[in-house]
């Protein structure tokens, strides 16, 4: 092997095969989102931006953005709150915490879609148990149809999508804690500093590197989350829980209007791409300060 | 009382609430899966009588044999592809310099970016046109390809923590660069390749929407599929077969995971500080 080419020689199976996977079938969608395709996916005339300039004709589209935005803020920042104070609890010393740690990474193990569906059960209004726990504790006197309308379904959607995003992100958590050594804290200690001033200055600071991975992170794969909604609600009642990627799947595969579901996929692909550009950015910005 | 004892004791009980609602789905699925077609319909927490005969039943009718066989094949296949092309590619990252070093990480990233649910429609044109729906080695060759950017990553920062000292001191032996590699090298990386090949795994066991979209014939479902298609589109479900469904879709994968979650852990952290 020469050493000028090894390097390429090795990288060229995965290179190869990603590609193959990711950039052809991103050139078939730009070909899609330009042309008049019929429902067998057969193409026909050029016509530009038409499959554009429908979307942002349609309601449902464009409410499906804005739920798209909301979704993903209301996760992610949802799940960011709920995992520094379990990560901190979860690397302090105390009995059971083996324990502890199993039972909060479980939902990382389940599938998304298992999960959904078993929520979906439990948020039935008459049958659900979620319901009868509720009457059973007193908080409410009636049943709830939780996914017969938007209003109470959406807000159970983003508390499903909190609960299966926090494994991972707690996990990342304890990964920088570990990494804060314990003499610091005792120095801290010993200079006077309570518990508070040794969170802001000391781990806050060095957790911050953790905070910016688990935040893109979280918000690409949030971003793209189908399983949640669509083994739930199916975006319904009425495309009232669409998120783009939901209304992605019925253009495409339920309507078989799939110029338009490509252009879709063209728009998401920008808003993601957006996303990394800002975040690398600032990044550099901040490795460079 | 100890400090431990009292910590412990407020740790708890701070925990109890999250624990409580990360816990509820599966209480619900353990206990529905346990009831009577018609007391599943009741939403009390204690059934009368625990029927564990839904789960041969269900095993009988819902088809969750070949579905279980189709998930491993699948997850078992997809592991070992990405690790084995995987491999190689880290070890280029972190052990050559090269023109196009930098352009294959930035590649990387964006690969990353692109979640199958953007491309599914592309990907769908490409696999039916090629006459390859209902194909579980597409499903392979899919969840392959999409696993390279995370598995690359997360083992060339596991690679690099490996010091470079011990491998020349196996070439100053006269050892080659090969022999190295596989005798040297490969060994002191078992644990990076575990932890990934776990993430792999289960990411391949749990996906949905590309199973959902190329798979259209019963046959070939995998378990998520298998499942969701015990619910949707049904004026009558059988709840307690869905649950029972979802228990064994869920606890094999899940007691996997109690087991090395230590391990997992470890190993984020390695990558992620990269």
């Amino acid at each position: 092997m020469q050493r000028a080419t090894a390097p390429y020689i090795l990288i060229l199976p995965s290179f190869l095969l990603a590609a193959a996977i990711i950039l052809w079938p991103l050139k078939e969608i730009v070909s899609l989102s330009l042309h008049d395709v019929n429902r067998f996916g057969m193409l026909r005339d050029f016509i530009g931006l038409e499959h554009f300039r429908v979307l942002f004709a349609d309601p449902d589209f464009i409410a499906a953005t804005w739920r798209t935005l909301v979704w993903t803020a209301a996760v992610v920042l949802g799940t960011l709150i709920v995992s520094v104070p379990i990560a901190l609890i979860l690397n302090e010393d105390f009995y059971g915490r083996g324990f502890a740690r199993i039972l909060i990474m479980l939902p990382w193990a389940i599938s998304l879609t298992m999960t959904a569906i078993v929520w979906r059960w439990a948020l039935n209004g008459e049958s659900g148990m979620l319901n009868s726990a509720l009457r059973g504790l007193g908080l409410i006197n009636t049943n709830i149809q939780w996914l017969a309308e938007a209003s109470t379904a959406f807000p159970m959607q983003i508390l499903i999508g909190i609960l299966v995003s926090v494994p991972f992100t707690v996990t990342i958590f304890l990964g920088g804690l570990s990494s804060v050594p314990d003499d610091l804290y005792e120095a801290a200690a010993t200079e006077g500093a309570g518990s508070w001033d040794q969170f802001r200055l000391i781990t806050l600071p060095l957790l911050r590197p953790f905070i910016n991975i688990a935040f893109v992170l979280n918000t690409i794969y949030v971003f793209n989350s189908f399983p949640i909604i669509w083994a739930t609600t199916q975006g319904g009642p009425a495309n009232s829980t669409d998120i783009l990627v939901t209304y992605l799947y019925k253009v495409g595969f339920r309507i078989g209007r799939l110029g338009e579901a490509a252009a879709v996929s063209l728009i998401m692909f920008a808003i993601l791409l957006v996303f990394t550009i800002i975040y690398v950015r600032l990044a550099m910005r901040e490795a460079k300060a | 009382m100890s400090r431990k004892l009292k910590r412990s004791i407020l740790f708890w009980l701070l925990l109890s609430p999250i624990v409580v609602v990360i816990l509820f789905p599966y209480a619900v699925m353990t206990i529905s899966s346990l009831k009577s077609a018609t007391e599943v319909l009741n939403p009390n927490w204690w059934p009368s009588e625990l029927r564990w005969e839904n789960f041969p039943e269900m095993w009988q009718t819902s088809g969750i044999a070949e579905a279980l066989a189709n998930s491993l094949y699948v997850s078992a296949l997809s592991t070992a592809l990405t690790i084995l092309v995987s491999i190689p590619a880290a070890y280029a990252l972190s052990r050559y310099q090269f023109a196009g070093r930098d352009a294959f990480r930035q590649f990387l990233l964006v690969s990353q970016m692109l979640s199958p649910i953007v491309l599914v429609i592309g990907l769908f044109r490409l696999v039916a046109g090629a006459g390859m729906i209902d194909s579980l080695n597409v499903l392979v060759v899919i969840y392959t390809a999409f696993n390279i950017a995370f598995c690359v990553w997360m083992l060339q920062s596991y690679f690099s923590t490996i010091p470079r000292d011990l491998e020349e001191a196996a070439w100053m032996e006269g050892a080659s660069r090969w022999r190295t590699l596989i005798a040297v090298f490969l060994p002191l990386a078992v644990p990076a390749m575990v932890v990934t090949a776990i993430f792999t795994f289960i990411n391949a066991w749990n996906e949905f929407v590309i199973a959902l979209t190329m798979l259209r014939t019963e046959g070939t479902y995998t378990l998520p599929i298998r499942v969701f298609s015990l619910v949707a589109g049904r004026y009558t479900v059988d709840w307690h077969y869905v649950m029972a469904a979802a228990f064994v879709a869920s606890v094999p994968v899940a007691i996997l995971f109690a087991w090395l979650q230590r391990y997992l852990v470890r190993g984020l952290s390695i990558g992620a500080v990269k």
